[in-house]
């Protein structure tokens, strides 16, 4: 019976005239596809950095090659490429090149509020966060600090709008004691270099000494150099001829100068730690877990041959860390993915634990890696050491130590 | 009489025996096969003594594995050299090898159409295998380190997972093209399907978790999370699985946790969880479904766990890095 009425002249016209419209409608007004979203991140970078120049013996002898660690953000950017189809949204890199630390601040703004970018990777030194924290104060930003490691930006400085990505001089100097420690190597000798770098380092590093139960029985000031009225002061067998044992050599010399000579020349036959031998670091390109040796791949091929080291580990993980907002959220609103970004979720640094921010000075909390030249000795938290409620937060200014409480 | 018709019968039997072990060739040898990723060997064990019967070399760094539908032939994926080495599992030694791109790390295998789907963990890519002309007929863009792949049992689609995309990719098989994607946990790894074909569970292994694909709508129907007693969560790395032949029952590894758990599948519910080496990541299960093979990457060894008590009943060492089970049966 229903069927006959298909067959009434005037419904077939009315179904024909309707499917001409519709397709006339079609020809003219195709279902709009929603527009492709565009999310930029700021990378700020300071020409002539000088934490970039080769470490040299001398003119000629390059002992270290550094780079600003825009390639780690390359990779990020390169892996978001299969996410384009599913969240319809491209992410890009706006690489902004500023002539000192003190124009950091307007760079960021000016990016801020006139091309609506809201995260930024910032490769500068301790000197530009303060004035960044000023003039962003209350904006709808997030400046992902990838190579300043300087505890006073978590401590003093603590402003929300950052997240420290790199890990901090005392997550660093934590986790060689806990790898020390671990070894029962607990009567160490300290040489300190000129530098305030060096005393900042050794001041980390006492602190985590009293944290894990470590001796420091000396602490020799150095002084770089072939003088022989200074050699008390230049000549290691002779500042590590001191009265009584230790079990570990420590040394903090920024400048990568008098350090070299160190291991072999000590009095007594121990191991080097500290600037050479076995470093405390966010990455290394011998990381061989937890999906290690593709990132290191991946990098190796962006940047024509670089070493990944560990502020491209941090500008990595930053880019990845807005890509997962995204994807997680569906959103491109800030809001949402500062949000994500700042919240419980974890982050797959491929170190192990997952990555995520603490709530109370926004550092970046993970794994640090033990490096000898050639392997990862170890990675800390190492084994043993507990935490009510993630071990990460061994490594570091835990909450009820902190000065900085963002979350209070 | 009597003694001439036993003779006789036996001469029979004799025969029939032959018969069948030559039609057969290496059938049902029962042949556990174990790659080994850092010495670049497969430990074959013979799992009545479970006792090691050869160290078979291949190209660097084997990983997944899958035998011909005959069981004549052993595939395996070797990531250094990117080459699919084959084995003649009779005479237990590499016959042959198919270029595959960069890294190869897991495969499926459409005998029918002679294609074989390989992700190649550092290019990015499925490249798809002609199995008779050992050229690469395609390659498929996909996310970031890709790993897990499934051929459906029909051979039209191919599933993919990429572990940095958090993405299992859908693929059709004929085009190549990307059809669909679904976003899944953090680092998916790899694939096991009912047998009613319905659902496809992927694991996760940075969430610690197994996904439960929808096969026919390809969305997300839901998921399991795993903490087997004592353990942190953080240490619950999902890998490998199997769900066994009547869909009641599916076994998944859990990494650094060190365990296996034992799932029901109808209800999604954890029934308990086998203690098992460090790293626990390929599995393998004999045809019989009364044992279960576990690859400890950590360990160096492989657990052999009895599934009608679901306890570890011995372990036997193996390579260094020991990827993943096969076994010949």
């Amino acid at each position: 019976m229903g069927t006959l009425r298909f067959a009434h002249p005037t419904f077939c016209t009315l179904l024909g005239l309707l499917g001409l419209v519709a397709s006339a409608l079609a020809q003219t007004a195709p279902p709009p596809a929603p527009p492709r979203q565009h999310i930029s991140i700021g990378y700020v970078e300071i020409e002539g950095d000088p934490r970039y120049e080769p470490v040299r013996a001398y003119e000629r002898l390059i002992l270290k090659t550094r780079d600003h660690p825009f390639a780690g953000a390359q990779i990020g950017i390169d892996e978001a490429a299969a996410l384009v189809r599913v969240l319809n949204t491209e992410f890009a890199l706006e690489r902004i090149t500023v002539k000192s630390s003190a124009e950091v601040a307007s760079a960021v703004v000016q990016a801020l509020e006139g091309r609506d970018i809201h995260f930024f990777l910032i490769d500068a030194p301790a000197e530009a966060f303060k004035p960044l924290a000023a003039s962003t104060k209350g904006r709808d930003t997030l400046l992902f600090n990838v190579s300043a490691s300087d505890d006073g930006l978590r401590r003093e400085v603590c402003a929300r709008e950052f997240v420290h990505v790199i890990p901090s001089l005392a997550m660093r100097m934590d986790a060689l004691m806990q790898y020390l420690t671990s070894r029962k190597w607990r009567d160490i000798l300290v040489f300190e270099g000129p530098l305030p770098a060096d005393a900042e380092t050794v001041k980390a590093f006492t602190r985590s000494a009293q944290k894990f139960g470590a001796k420091i029985v000396a602490n020799q000031r150095f002084k770089a150099g072939t003088d022989p009225r200074e050699r008390e002061q230049n000549n290691p067998a002779l500042l590590s001829a001191i009265r009584g044992n230790y079990d570990v050599v420590f040394v903090a010399d920024e400048a990568f100068d008098f350090v070299r000579q160190v291991p072999y020349h000590t009095v007594l036959p121990r191991p080097v730690v500290g600037s050479i031998d076995l470093e405390p670091v966010a990455w290394h390109w011998t990381w061989e877990h937890n999906g290690a040796p593709q990132v290191n791949s991946r990098f190796d091929k962006k940047s024509g041959g670089r070493r990944m080291d560990s502020a491209d580990w941090a500008a990595w993980i930053a880019v990845k860390m807005v890509v997962q907002a995204t994807l997680r959220t569906r959103s491109a609103d800030f809001a949402k993915q500062r949000d994500f970004i700042l919240g419980d979720t974890g982050f797959d640094g491929d170190k192990g634990l997952p990555v995520s921010v603490r709530p109370w000075d926004h550092q970046v909390r993970q794994a640090v890696l033990l490096a000898a030249p050639y392997m990862v000795v170890a990675s800390a938290p190492v084994e043993g050491f507990l935490h009510r409620i993630n071990e990460l937060d061994t490594l570091g200014d835990d909450e009820p130590e902190t000065s900085c409480h963002l979350n209070k | 009489m009597p003694i001439l018709r036993l003779l006789l019968a036996l001469l029979c039997i004799t025969i029939f025996a032959a018969a069948l072990s030559s039609a057969g060739m290496a059938k049902d040898t029962g042949l556990v096969f174990v790659s080994n990723e850092k010495t670049n060997n497969l430990i074959v064990i013979d799992p009545k003594a479970n006792k090691v019967v050869k160290d078979l070399k291949t190209s660097r760094r084997p990983r997944d594995m899958h035998f011909s539908s005959d069981h004549t032939k052993l595939y395996v994926a070797c990531g250094d050299d990117d080459v699919i080495d084959i084995i003649d599992v009779a005479k237990l030694e590499v016959v042959g090898k198919l270029s595959t791109g960069s890294s190869p790390e897991t495969f499926g295998i459409d005998e029918t159409r002679r294609r074989i789907y390989v992700s190649n963990e550092e290019g990015s890519s499925l490249s798809v295998i002609d199995m008779d002309q050992n050229i690469i007929v395609q390659e498929v863009p996909t996310g970031a380190e890709p790993e897990g792949v499934f051929v459906s049992e029909d051979g039209h689609f191919v599933y993919v997972t990429s572990e940095v995309g958090d993405l299992i990719h859908l693929i059709d098989a004929e085009s190549g093209n990307v059809m669909q994607d679904v976003v899944v946990g953090t680092r998916p790894r790899r694939f096991a399907a009912t047998p009613d074909h319905k659902e496809l569970w992927v694991s996760a292994e940075l969430s610690g978790e197994v996904y439960i694909i929808d096969r026919e709508k390809f969305t997300v129907e839901s998921k399991i999370e795993f903490l087997p007693p004592g353990m942190r969560k953080t240490d619950v790395t999902p890998v490998d699985l199997r769900i066994t032949r009547d869909g009641k029952t599916a076994y998944v590894t859990l990494g650094h946790a060190a365990h296996v758990a034992v799932v029901d599948v109808p209800t999604r519910k954890i029934q308990g969880y086998i203690l098992v080496g460090k790293r626990s990541w390929g599995l393998g299960m004999s045809r019989d479904e009364k044992t279960l093979y576990v690859a400890n990457g950590f360990g160096d060894d492989i657990t052999v766990i009895d599934l009608r008590t679901r306890k570890a009943t011995v372990s036997i060492p193996v390579g260094r890095i020991p990827w993943g089970v096969v076994i010949d049966d």
